[in-house]
């Protein structure tokens, strides 16, 4: 028998509504076997989702799941993370999602170092709703609100992470699964916010009018621009900014928040003096 | 419960691979990543993109568990290695996997896309 995914699965929702090779899928594959190597109770875990594509992953897995607002998946969870501190909170949001409409959202949870996991699966586009630029769609590519042409810059979201304070920070493709998997169960236990940038293939409303028709040629590309950490260093510096490095890409020990916040609890109860800059381990 | 389609029991005893059929969306990606030209595209008119996985020489397959990674709608799954002995990779099977993606990504006796 090979790896019981029923066990995981709302199967009476199967089979999923993404479109035919869709990186979602294979993104969700990924997060049911990283929770299965790691043992977790399904009981235990909560999903918190947004809207989008990517939406749709809260309704798949068979555990505590919220569909929530356009943008405000960490906002949600943290709320969900602070009443149940013991509980595991995995966030998935698109690109436009987490990183347009809920980017300020997404920046103050990484500030605050709390114990979620966000799962940042970006293909690029606003898939979903047909084809507009996100804040990642690369500039010259035609999009239909940009049939022009996208002239507008993109973001790195690992370093936007890094910038805002996450304390583990990781990319990777979906094209390889066993190291997508491999980067959820290290990002899953780390105590802290762990940011996983996600690349995934839209080849039907990025693809298609990019010369990409197929999730295969859509892939190739995103092979073609991502490049693992170690190389990525030893390259010059200019084609530098042309490549995603993948890998894990920062994880520090700093405070957590949901720490901070029982010792403020502790403080309202006069169990303990009020805090003090001696109490953190960043001082500035 | 409403009707699923989904199921993952083995067809058979001693099977290396096996795909439920309902669930393929026929994307390529598991022809695409096998190293062994075991799975193929064949047409199928009752699927919404004319074709569907078929499983062509289920004793090449040597077990790497790609497919099963790759195909975002759980429609593919290999055989634990405990249970099952796999083959070794021959040339035959690469040159057969390259012959294969050429043919884009459908079984060779069924003629070009």
């Amino acid at each position: 028998m090979a790896f019981n995914y029923e066990k995981y699965l709302r199967v009476e929702k199967m089979p999923t509504l993404w479109c035919w090779g869709c990186g979602d899928g294979v993104i969700l594959k990924s997060v049911i076997r990283a929770i299965d190597k790691l043992g977790w109770n399904m009981d235990d875990v909560c999903i918190v989702s947004g809207i989008g594509c990517s939406g749709r992953f809260s309704s798949y897995i068979d555990c505590n799941t919220v569909h929530t607002t356009h943008g405000r998946t960490v906002a949600y969870a943290t709320g969900i993370k602070l009443a149940n501190p013991d509980k595991h909170v995995i966030v998935v949001a698109g690109d436009g999602d987490g990183l347009a409409i809920g980017g300020n959202h997404t920046i103050h949870g990484c500030r605050r170092n709390i114990d979620l996991n966000f799962i940042l699966i970006n293909n690029f586009i606003y898939g979903l709703t047909n084809s507009q630029i996100s804040p990642t769609t690369p500039q010259g590519m035609w999009c239909v609100s940009a049939k022009r042409g996208n002239i507008d810059p993109t973001f790195d979201a690992c370093k936007l992470a890094e910038g805002s304070g996450a304390s583990f920070i990781a990319r990777e493709s979906m094209i390889d699964p066993k190291k997508l998997e491999k980067i959820f169960v290290k990002g899953f236990q780390h105590r802290g916010f762990s940011f996983f940038d996600v690349l995934s293939n839209c080849h039907i409303n990025l693809g298609r009018k990019n010369k990409m028709q197929s999730a295969i040629a859509n892939l190739d590309w995103i092979d073609s621009i991502t490049i693992p950490l170690k190389k990525w260093e030893a390259l010059p510096e200019e084609e530098k900014m042309n490549k995603f490095p993948t890998g894990v890409l920062r994880q520090v020990e700093q405070d957590e928040y949901c720490d901070l916040y029982d010792k403020v609890i502790e403080v309202a109860q006069g169990k303990r003096k009020p805090l003090t800059q001696d109490d953190f381990k960043k001082k500035i | 419960m409403g009707i699923s389609t989904f199921h993952t029991e083995k067809p058979a005893e001693d099977v290396p691979v096996w795909v439920n059929k309902n669930n393929c969306k026929a994307c390529d990606i598991c022809v695409s990543v096998c190293p062994a030209g075991v799975l193929a595209m064949v047409y199928d008119p009752t699927s919404v993109l004319g074709a569907n996985i078929s499983i062509q020489y289920p004793d090449d397959c040597i077990g790497c568990n790609e497919c099963e990674l790759c195909c975002p709608d759980f429609a593919i799954y290999v055989a634990d290695k405990k249970e099952h002995k796999f083959a070794k990779l021959s040339d035959q099977a690469k040159q057969r996997q390259e012959a294969i993606v050429a043919n884009n990504y459908m079984a060779l006796d069924e003629g070009a896309k």
